[in-house]
């Protein structure tokens, strides 16, 4: 018997399972299968992490110079 | 990772694990509409099939038109008038349009919002940090669209208490819909008054040899001053943001298009650049006139730009560039503080989506109306240096931009999830050619800030 929240027609649920593809039910919604970075791409995030962190400290330099 | 098709589903279905919920109903009312129109012949029923999947798009774009962008137009037209930013916002623009069509491949191929799949595929460890960004760009934009409501609704004399009770009521009437379509109609109603931009350019009877020798020539050419690095990084930051990545990803998933509707997607997409790029020109050149007078972004929390525009094009003018940067921050208000509740509640796991009633989406409604409501109480304070955040939080969004980039990049050419929809080589290099420009474009704010006498080499003042 299929569960259902809040007493969902039953005319409604063969709609539903006729007209939406399985993952877009909300119910059967699976974890995507975690994949493992390779080197270049960690190299990359890690360097776009430090320019990131870098540039908010010129921003909060900025700010601090224009209002003094 | 394939799509099963909907007789799929039924087997699937059919076994006890399946849990069917309103939200499913509603977006299968949804779907149901779209088939028919899909197995119509005719021009008519092409169109509406366009009416029916368009949303995502032209909301993300028009949002993205919001409080500081219109605020960075209007100063890019009033300090540098008709030339190269005419057509670097068109760039601009498609540069958004690259961007934004990665996402609609992606919401239509996995169904699951960008925050969902960057968790699932990268880890929580490289997940959280976009979350961190997301966060922080979001809430610091959220301050800036009730700034913009409470200055537009200020030059009609509206107390700014009354402006953000005002404008948090719209947002939360629009939530009272409990359905995704209708509150995607109620916020592109809304939207459309972004368009108030262009018969307030009309009245100032522009140039248009001017302007067409502009979009031609890209001159005359600013000079490669601290002052224009900032205008150029806040024109970038008015058209690609975070948010409009996580957005318009959830949105289409919302939504509930499919691969057979990429193609609209697509469509939705150019369709919101096209209008948002007439807004933000019309903008442009609507403050030209202003030209010379020292206006810049710190004129924006009295709307002194509709105010020094008033003797130029009169009080039905002014009053509709006002009613623009009241619209441009309901709209984007209301598209941020969405982005935030999706990508909550794709990380918590919780539901997420805006056709969950009330019982079933507390936590969904909650953030989403909290943090606007935060936004909307931070702007109250008296006292507090709310001109450094409209400064500076579109020069904020373009350097967060590139980190978010990459993980669409990436996502986008995963081939286990995205099946035949990886991007072709061609979008590829436009991709990359983007995250180049944007970072390019940061360091050289960097170095005009540390070392301005680097840029003075490089040919700057």
């Amino acid at each position: 018997m299929t569960r259902e929240k809040h007493s969902i027609d039953p005319s409604e649920k063969a709609l539903v399972l006729s007209s939406l593809e399985q993952d877009q039910l909300a119910g059967l919604k699976q974890h995507i299968p975690r994949r493992q970075l390779k080197g270049p791409e960690v190299v990359v995030l890690w360097s776009l992490r430090i320019y990131l962190l870098f540039m908010m400290a010129v921003v909060i330099y900025q700010v601090l110079s224009t209002s003094r | 990772m394939g799509v099963a098709p909907p007789n799929e589903t039924a087997r699937v279905a059919s076994q006890d694990s399946v849990v069917i919920t309103h939200e499913d109903v509603d977006r299968a009312h949804d779907r149901v509409r779209v088939s028919a129109a899909r197995a119509r012949k005719g021009a008519f029923s092409r169109v509406r099939l366009l009416w029916l999947l368009i949303g995502p798009g032209v909301l993300v774009m028009l949002g993205e038109n919001d409080g500081p962008s219109m605020l960075s137009y209007a100063a890019t037209g009033a300090r540098f008038g008709i030339g190269f930013f005419i057509p670097f916002v068109v760039l601009t623009f498609c540069m958004a349009v690259v961007v934004q069509e990665m996402t609609v491949r992606l919401g239509s191929a996995t169904h699951r919002g960008h925050a969902e799949l960057i968790f699932d595929r990268f880890g929580p460890f490289w997940g959280w940090f976009s979350m961190i960004d997301l966060g922080i760009g979001n809430f610091l934009t959220l301050i800036t669209e009730f700034i913009a409501i409470r200055a537009g609704l200020g030059f009609f004399g509206v107390p700014a208490w009354v402006a953000v009770l005002s404008a948090l009521g719209l947002l939360y009437l629009a939530l009272l819909t409990h359905r995704y379509w209708t509150w995607e109609r109620i916020t592109l109603a809304v939207a459309a008054f972004n368009l108030a931009f262009i018969p307030v350019a009309l009245l100032t009877h522009p140039n248009w040899h001017s302007v067409s020798h502009a979009l031609l020539s890209w001159k005359p050419a600013p000079p490669l001053s601290k002052d224009t690095l900032i205008i150029v990084l806040a024109d970038i930051g008015a058209t690609v943001t975070p948010w409009m990545l996580f957005f318009q990803q959830s949105a289409t998933v919302d939504k509930g298009l499919t691969r057979q509707d990429i193609r609209f997607g697509r469509i939705d997409t150019v369709l919101g650049a096209a209008l948002a790029t007439i807004a933000a020109l019309a903008t442009i050149l609507a403050t030209t006139p202003l030209f010379g007078q020292p206006m810049g972004a710190e004129n924006f929390q009295a709307a002194e730009f509709a105010q020094a525009l008033r003797p130029l094009i009169g009080r039905v003018g002014a009053s509709l560039f006002a009613l623009g940067i009241v619209e441009a921050g309901m709209v984007a208000s209301v598209t941020i503080s969405t982005s935030s509740a999706y990508a909550f509640g794709e990380v918590a796991g919780r539901p997420h989506s805006l056709n969950l009633p009330m019982t079933e989406g507390r936590v969904f409604y909650s953030v989403l109306f909290m943090c606007a409501a935060a936004a909307g109480a931070i702007v109250l304070i008296p006292g507090l240096p709310l001109v450094y955040v409209v400064l500076l939080v579109n020069v904020v969004a373009v350097l967060a931009m590139p980190p978010a980039l990459v993980f669409l990049y990436m996502l986008v050419n995963d081939r286990e999830i995205m099946g035949d929809l990886v991007s072709p080589t061609w979008a590829n290099i436009l991709a990359t050619t983007v995250v180049v420009l944007l970072t390019g474009a940061g360091v050289l704010f960097g170095i005009s800030v540390i070392r301005p006498s680097i840029l003075a080499l490089l040919g700057g003042g």
